[in-house]
């Protein structure tokens, strides 16, 4: 073959063999896309959802969760209360370091059964010690042990939350009875309120949650406990689908001491303010500026 | 030809910009007005006789299966004099002797420090004569479980009773074995596997 | 070598703007895929990474992120670490243009549009790293202005977003600016560049300061939330970019495409010269007030110098890291530098590998460790992360290495419309 003709030929050769390396390789990528729901994609944010919008999204929740696990759910979308603004008050000397409130966590919010996952974390701290370098996460032994205080940790629903400042599509925001939510269609996965958060409170789906049909809590809000798709931060909701119907959080309920106070700051006959107005509370890393409205106390 | 340009390219942008809903609003909490309950223990209705029933559940018996039947000892002043029933009690209650709690007579009772009868059902009200601090937090549920709503306009509240958690006789709460240890991959340094 | 001179003679009438504009495209496309074996052969080999790369992207969306080595405690790793270092790669290939504009530096003109290019093939390498490390791409759409929600001037990933792409954009018109006014065989006007060119200079300032500020401003991270941040991201940004830049000044000399004298060489090894030693002085005043006062707060650089807990994986990086950049200061101070070409490239390898580990690895991982909880969560990345990773680097060299190809031909003169002027053999694209 002649010269030109040669390097048209080995040309052709080249770009049959580059498309078919590009179309094996790229295999997993279409895949991918061609199980994206375009629905999913093309959802606006929950602040822009008409209430017929929302309506159409839980409907497709519902479905998707029974063909994904196998579970019949109920999807609901519960808005604030006007006059209430929610605290939580967690009493160090009565906390045990059971864990039973991660727990009920863990049930409570549809985790992923494999890691445990759960959105409070116990530290096993030293008596007369506040420092965190000294805590243990993974204890594993009798509680309480002697010399040890326990001090659960999950999100705070900061007043001036970091992780709301970060998010650059507005996917998480303070809602009006300061529960701090994430829309969970909206989040792109970015982990900058993971990484912005003081409190280690915010977790991402490094992949789709493993649950078994029949441990999934059926009755979910579409702000907090629904079953969170892969690639998307989710956090504590103080049990919003619980608590914004008047009920008590699963945590609290758990705990066997009644270490956990909740309610509303703005009724003064309510437990929370009991505590604000008669116990010395404090709040972890203050000096930071995050005004939390999850409140530390002890009773001694 | 660029001013058409440039025209389309905002009418598509604002099209595709959406205003924020209204924000939907539910009233305020109403006066509360369910009642806060509080749990009576099998511990202060009867003990346990050791035994099971067909479907594996503990026998328990009233106090007045027996005490309506036969009168009752005098209140003894030291744990070796019970028998029956009341044998094998661990006692780690300060020096407390146990006539300061317990009333003598036909059916079981216990009285306040200044001899007024109290059922057993109502044993809170001995707790509160000495430990104030921790009546006054269980009041305001600062202290013990509880089971319900936080809003008592919608449902009520269940409280734990003192010996839910405190045994009389020997009240100091009882070590656990702590559950669901984290397995996150901070803890386990592996990527997660099913179960 | 083998791209013969088109024909300068116009054969025939001028096309209309479009038309002409995308004879133009084509032009270059056709120059992409056209060259020797040894173009081949290289294209071939990066092509191959950046499939491999595909590959692994591919199943990290099947099965999500878990096929990194990312936890809870450690959420941002090597996609993260590559970005941040590729911003200063981009941001550091303004340093051409600075002295080129501001200091009428003649020589620096010549060379000036290779700069531009390898800006416009790192911000391409960041936008695929910053695309490969979200949770879902597919929502890509959320961040648009106007379309999405973009939560501007508040969430600084916001002002990246921004400042990224509109560094991109300037570029790529300087760039094709230059190019098409090249290929056309005219002059280029002074008014249509001029203007972009200074603001890009501003503009690549802004860029890895606006990165630096998306760490800096996270209280709750101690290791960040220092003011010496984008001081030392600007520092190592003009160091890496220069150092990268003088390699590739070097193989586009040997390749015989441009010829160009020593100036733009020596003004860059002078930049290179002052900011390795400025990385250096603010290294040890990082150190110094961490370990001096120390506390809570030094527990991030105790675990990425000395350990912590016994868990010390990025104490040989970072040791390393900094082996290299006062190896690279010292070389770049001796004599002999200035004459062995080889001593030259020895220091700017030593330096851009020295930086690349300090502020990939060693930035990212220990704003990390230990966590908001105090707990020591170690990291290091999957093969799946490393395939991927290599498969960004590859695809943005062979950005580079086509806009490189085709932008020094055009630049040269080498390749002009059939209907470009004649253009004088001295002329200057002032």
């Amino acid at each position: 073959m002649s010269g030109p003709s040669r390097r048209v030929a080995l040309k052709v050769v080249g770009a049959t063999l580059g498309a078919g390396a590009f179309a094996y390789a790229g295999q997993p990528v279409a895949q991918w896309a061609a199980g994206i729901d375009v629905d999913q994609v093309l959802q606006r944010h929950y602040k822009e959802l008409t209430p017929e919008e929302l309506a159409q999204i839980l409907r497709r929740i519902e479905v998707e969760t029974q063909k994904k696990y196998g579970v019949e759910v109920h999807v609901e979308d519960i808005p604030p209360q006007d006059g209430v603004s929610f605290g939580y008050a967690l009493n160090l000397t009565r906390c045990i370091g059971c864990r039973k409130c991660a727990e009920a966590c863990h049930h409570e919010n549809n985790h992923d059964r494999p890691t445990n996952n759960s959105y409070i974390r116990v530290l096993e701290m030293q008596q007369g010690s506040f420092a965190m370098e000294h805590g243990t996460v993974d204890y594993d032994h009798a509680v309480p042990a002697p010399g040890k205080y326990y001090m659960p940790v999950q999100c705070h629903q900061c007043d001036n939350a970091p992780c709301v400042k970060v998010c650059p599509v507005e996917a998480t925001w303070k809602e009006r009875d300061g529960i701090v939510v994430v829309d969970y269609n909206w989040c792109i996965g970015c982990r900058y309120c993971e990484a912005a958060c003081p409190y280690h409170a915010r977790r991402f789906n490094w992949r789709a949650p493993e649950i078994p049909a029949d441990e999934i809590n059926p009755n979910q809000g579409y702000l907090s406990n629904r079953i969170r798709p892969q690639g998307v931060v989710e956090k504590c909701t103080f049990c919003l689908h619980r608590t914004r119907k008047g009920l008590l959080p699963a945590c609290l309920e758990a705990c066997p001491t009644g270490a956990r106070v909740f309610g509303n700051l703005l009724d003064p006959t309510s437990e929370i303010r009991y505590v604000l107005e008669h116990k010395r509370v404090y709040v972890l890393k203050e000096e930071l500026g995050t005004r939390p409205r999850f409140f530390y106390f002890f009773d001694k | 030809m660029t001013w058409l340009r440039v025209i389309a390219a905002s009418l598509l942008l604002v099209a595709a910009c959406r205003a924020d809903q209204a924000p939907r609003r539910r009233p305020p909490p109403g006066p509360p007005t369910f009642a806060v309950e509080i749990h009576v223990p099998e511990r202060l209705t009867g003990v346990a006789t050791g035994d099971v029933d067909d479907l594996g559940r503990p026998v328990r018996a009233s106090c007045v299966s027996c005490h309506s039947l036969r009168d009752a000892a005098p209140i003894p002043t030291s744990m070796a004099a019970l028998d029956e029933f009341h044998q094998g009690i661990q006692y780690a209650h300060g020096e407390l002797p146990c006539a300061s709690c317990h009333l003598a007579g036909p059916t079981p009772a216990l009285h306040r420090a200044d001899g007024t009868r109290v059922d057993l059902r109502d044993a809170i009200t001995l707790c509160r004569q000495c430990h104030g601090p921790q009546a006054t937090d269980y009041d305001h549920g600062a202290h013990g479980g509880m089971n319900g709503h936080w809003d008592r306009s919608v449902g009520g509240q269940t409280r734990n009773h003192c010996v839910d958690c405190h045994d009389p006789h020997a009240p100091r709460f009882q070590p656990s074995w702590p559950v669901l240890p984290p397995r996150d991959r901070g803890i386990t340094g592996a990527a997660p596997r099913s179960k | 070598m083998s791209d013969p001179v088109e024909t300068i003679t116009p054969a025939a009438p001028p096309l209309p703007p479009a038309l002409s504009y995308l004879r133009f495209l084509a032009t270059a496309l056709r120059r992409s895929f056209s060259g020797s074996w040894r173009f081949y052969a290289w294209m071939t080999v990066l092509t191959a990474i950046a499939l491999v790369g595909l590959n692994g992207w591919g199943h990290q969306l099947q099965s999500g992120m878990q096929v990194t080595r990312l936890s809870d405690h450690v959420s941002w790793g090597l996609y993260i670490a590559n970005f941040t270092f590729g911003v200063g790669l981009a941001a550091g290939a303004v340093m051409m243009v600075i002295p080129a504009y501001l200091y009428d530096d003649h020589d620096m003109h010549d060379v000036v549009i290779i700069g531009e290019l390898l800006a416009i093939a790192a911000i391409a390498v960041c936008i695929g790293f910053i695309v490969v490390d979200m949770g879902r791409p597919d929502r890509l759409w959320h961040i648009l202005p106007g379309i999405g929600r973009f939560h501007w001037p508040v969430s600084m990933l916001t002002w990246d977003v921004l400042v990224l792409n509109g560094y991109l954009l300037i570029n790529l018109h300087i760039a094709g600016y230059l190019m098409y006014q090249r290929y056309r065989g005219r002059q280029p006007r002074k008014r249509w560049y001029l203007p972009f060119v200074f603001l890009s200079i501003g503009w690549a300032i802004s860029i890895h300061t606006v990165t630096a500020f998306l760490y800096q401003g996270l209280g709750g991270r101690p290791f960040w939330n220092t003011a010496l941040l984008a001081p030392r991201f600007l520092a190592t940004a003009f160091i890496s970019g220069p150092a990268f830049v003088i390699v590739l000044l070097h193989i586009i000399r040997w390749s015989g495409r441009l010829t160009f004298g020593d100036g733009p060489i020596r003004t860059l090894t002078s930049i290179m010269r002052v900011t390795v030693l400025l990385n250096l002085f603010m290294l040890m005043s990082e150190l110094f007030t961490a370990l001096y006062s120390g506390g809570a707060h030094a527990a991030a650089v105790k675990y990425l110098f000395f350990g912590l807990h016994g868990k010390h994986a990025l104490v040989p990086y970072i040791w390393t890291a900094v082996a290299l950049n006062v190896a690279s200061a010292v070389l770049l101070f001796l004599p002999r530098t200035r004459v062995d070409r080889r001593w030259l490239l020895a220091a700017c390898g030593c330096a851009f590998v020295g930086v690349y580990l300090e502020k990939g690895m060693g930035l990212i991982i220990p704003g990390f460790v230990p966590s908001t909880l105090h707990e020591v969560v170690e990291y290091t990345p999957s093969i799946t992360e490393w395939k991927v990773t290599a498969g960004i680097w590859a695809l943005g060299l062979l950005i580079l290495t086509v806009a490189l190809k085709v932008g020094l031909a055009m630049w040269t003169g080498r390749v002009r419309a059939p209907d470009a002027l004649p253009v004088a053999a001295d002329a200057d694209a002032e």
